[in-house]
């Protein structure tokens, strides 16, 4: 349990011992009178009903596609995000549109979450859930290294991740994040979603547009890039991505991570993107 | 998801001052997968009437279809053009007779009468005919082009005015619809002849 | 009627390449009561005379002049059971047309259907052609007044003046002589009313002659006995 009486002793990082604690505790009952600012996130207030996980699933959920146009409440979500280790780091590289069914709701989303200085999450799925449970990473984190004195590995981050996804399978939670930053052991990349998936991997894109962010990654990626090759890698994959895919576009935020943290690269306009691929196509071809 | 959006649309018309112009976007999607940016959704039925059709590609296609086919006769038949007011009436009994398996696209109906004075109609997929004096929007983007026209119309606007606020409404809206928008295009009718435009619009 | 022994076409061809019921059907035409017509400038008049072997016909009940939209209307010369099942299907063709286009059927629609109807009666199985020959009185899709003839083979024409049934030979004559480009409605009244005197035995008035007319407001008329009386007593 993390919070005001968060003891010492306690392992945070003993494996399932979030999820034992949920499970162990008569969740929900008593929660109903729980202070309202107490964000302890083993301690929501659930649904007064016999199965308050399968309520929450069917009414809250904010699953990606059109799984949840049955539901009152519908969340914004759609987007292109991806990730990728090579020999100088790590490229994060994502779109910024937040889509509520149709309609646009913005352009300018940070999907890039900044952890730490050399931790970056990004953001797929359920904004609200992405947002709220990477921040509760960050706290976890900082916790870490008050406690160890020394910054946490990424495996053990997105493990503690992974098991608060766990603790809360079934909810109807939606998140796709990339987990990465650069540790003791170099530069780091794991995959962490909503029902617990956890995965160590070279690249991964998340979201809608990830499969046409895979096509372009899957062609011309290589782990010896050079650092200008990859940032137009990531570029272009966020491109191709917002081009063909509906629910993502507007800017293209990019981040570099190296040994010494995460460095934004820049955020540029897809748009203005079409057209320089454009004049480039052209160029090729006259050529 | 309704069926009328499943491949996406943004189409809007407006009166000006003895014009009136028409405009659409040119995406066509598979929903949320973007898979042309140069489809038609403008028909020209004679040189004073277009037709929007938005709503299921398939049946946008076929109804231009139709409404060629059934207007080639009429002009044979009467040795004459057909006025929008008949046009319209025409079209709502065509989609009436599949009222218990409509076609599933909502049209617009843009042109000039035989006083060349501006006219405006739309209906619903199965025919209930709505004519205005000012604008009409069909598409994904409606709710967008409703706010964009309320704000930017203006009675009695001359043609280059007409064309550059129908623009400026269209791209406007489908910036804020995801299932519209890749560039548009404009049909500006008038008594001397159609000008058509063709707007560069956000890619993504 | 695809098993009887008539359902092929009664209208075959002669030897010499006639069709010899359709002849037939002129002459039950030339037998009928004079029906003549006058397109003016600003108008349409047909009109026909009511006339019956015995004085006992309440010619009241009788009606030669029909409406077949608001704005177009006929008569007729020879079989006058046939007349009715054609005022019928015209009335019935300009209601449908309405029914799709909101719009009065232009007067060279209905006249083309009508005529199309006639045509199908000479070549389908097991019928014979009408015994009638029709004016047909409206405005065309420009608002100019028309006046049409349209026979039992289904062939068409478009008069400025005409007459069919009997006597019409003579009528003709005189509509020629009388008639002028710049002619008025009223003035062709009283030339339709002229005319369709010289071949009358007997006294015309309200009660033994029918006027239908059409003016430029694209309303068809049938006119009352009294003033066809008026009319006829203007005349004298």
């Amino acid at each position: 349990m993390f919070g005001t009486d968060l003891t010492i002793d306690q392992d945070i990082l003993s494996i399932g011992s979030s999820k034992h604690d949920a499970k162990s505790r008569p969740i929900g009952s008593g929660c109903l009178h729980a202070p309202p600012l107490d964000l302890n996130p083993t301690s929501f207030p659930l649904a007064p009903c016999p199965d308050p996980a399968s309520f929450t699933r069917s009414n809250f959920a904010s699953a990606c596609g059109n799984s949840d146009s049955h539901q009152q409440v519908k969340f914004a979500k759609g987007t292109t995000t991806l990730a990728f280790k090579f020999d100088g780091g790590i490229i994060v590289s994502v779109d910024s549109r937040s889509t509520m069914g149709a309609y646009i709701a913005s352009g300018t989303v940070k999907k890039v979450i900044e952890i730490n200085p050399f931790l970056l999450g990004t953001m797929a799925g359920g904004a609200a859930d992405c947002s709220f449970w990477e921040r509760n990473l960050g706290m976890q984190c900082r916790m870490y290294e008050l406690r160890n004195k020394k910054r946490i590995s990424v495996a053990s981050a997105s493990k503690l991740l992974a098991n608060t996804m766990s603790s809360y399978r079934g909810y109807g939670l939606s998140m796709g994040t990339m987990i990465t930053g650069w540790d003791e052991t170099g530069p780091q990349l794991y995959y962490v979603d909503d029902d617990g998936t956890r995965l160590h991997g070279r690249y991964f894109s998340v979201g809608s547009g990830s499969t046409y962010a895979y096509g372009v990654l899957d062609t011309y990626y290589r782990p010896d890039l050079t650092v200008e090759e990859a940032i137009d890698l990531g570029k272009r994959a966020i491109y191709h991505a917002c081009h063909r895919d509906a629910m993502s576009g507007s800017i293209n935020n990019l981040y570099h991570v190296t040994k010494d943290g995460w460095v934004k690269i820049h955020a540029i306009d897809v748009n203005d993107m079409h057209y320089e691929f454009l004049e480039e196509k052209a160029n090729a071809m006259s050529s | 998801m309704s069926i009328l959006e499943y491949n996406g649309a943004a189409i809007i018309a407006m009166t000006g001052s003895n014009c009136v112009a028409i405009a659409s976007d040119n995406r066509l999607g598979i929903q949320y997968q973007t898979v042309a940016m140069d489809f038609r959704k403008i028909f020209r039925m004679n040189d004073s009437l277009y037709v929007g059709l938005a709503g299921l590609a398939t049946d946008v296609q076929t109804l231009d279809q139709l409404l060629r086919f059934r207007m080639g006769l009429y002009e044979l038949r009467e040795e004459r053009e057909m006025s929008p007011e008949v046009f319209t009436n025409m079209l709502s009994n065509l989609l009436y007779e599949k009222r218990f398996g409509p076609y599933f696209a909502e049209p617009i109906i843009a042109g000039l009468d035989e006083k060349n004075m501006p006219y405006l109609a739309t209906m619903d997929l199965i025919g209930a005919i709505s004519k205005t004096k000012d604008f009409v929007v069909a598409g994904t983007a409606e709710g967008n082009m409703y706010g964009m026209c309320e704000t930017l119309w203006k009675p009695d606007m001359e043609k280059e005015e007409l064309f550059e606020t129908i623009s400026q409404a269209l791209l406007a809206s489908v910036d804020r619809d995801a299932l519209s928008g890749w560039g548009g295009v404009v049909h500006l009718i008038t008594p001397e002849g159609v000008t058509t435009r063709h707007l560069k619009g956000r890619q993504d | 009627m695809g098993d009887s022994a008539y359902s092929f076409s009664l209208t075959t061809f002669s030897r010499t390449g006639k069709l010899l019921q359709i002849e037939y059907a002129l002459n039950a035409v030339s037998n009928g009561r004079t029906a003549l017509g006058i397109a003016a400038k600003d108008g349409v008049v047909i009109c026909t005379d009511k006339k019956f072997g015995s004085s006992l016909v309440d010619s009241g009940e009788v009606r030669k002049v029909e409406r077949v939209h608001e704005g177009a209307g006929m008569v007729y010369a020879g079989v006058g059971p046939d007349y009715r099942v054609l005022v019928r299907k015209a009335r019935k063709s300009a209601q449908s047309y309405h029914l799709e286009y909101k719009e009065p059927k232009p007067i060279t629609q209905l006249v083309k259907s009508t005529a199309s109807v006639m045509q199908e009666y000479t070549q389908s199985g097991g019928v014979r052609p009408f015994g009638v020959s029709l004016l047909v009185a409206g405005l065309d899709a420009d608002n100019t007044p028309r006046l049409y003839q349209v026979d039992p083979s289904g062939a068409y024409f478009g008069w400025k003046a005409t007459a069919i049934g009997k006597n019409y030979v003579n009528a003709k004559n005189f509509l020629e002589k009388r008639y002028q480009d710049d002619m008025e409605l009223e003035d062709a009244i009283h030339t339709a009313l002229l005319t369709l005197r010289e071949g009358f035995e007997g006294e015309m008035n309200g009660g033994n002659i029918e006027v239908g007319v059409v003016g430029l407001d694209g309303k068809f008329r049938v006119l009352t006995e009294s003033e066809v009386q008026d009319y006829l007593d203007e005349a004298n």
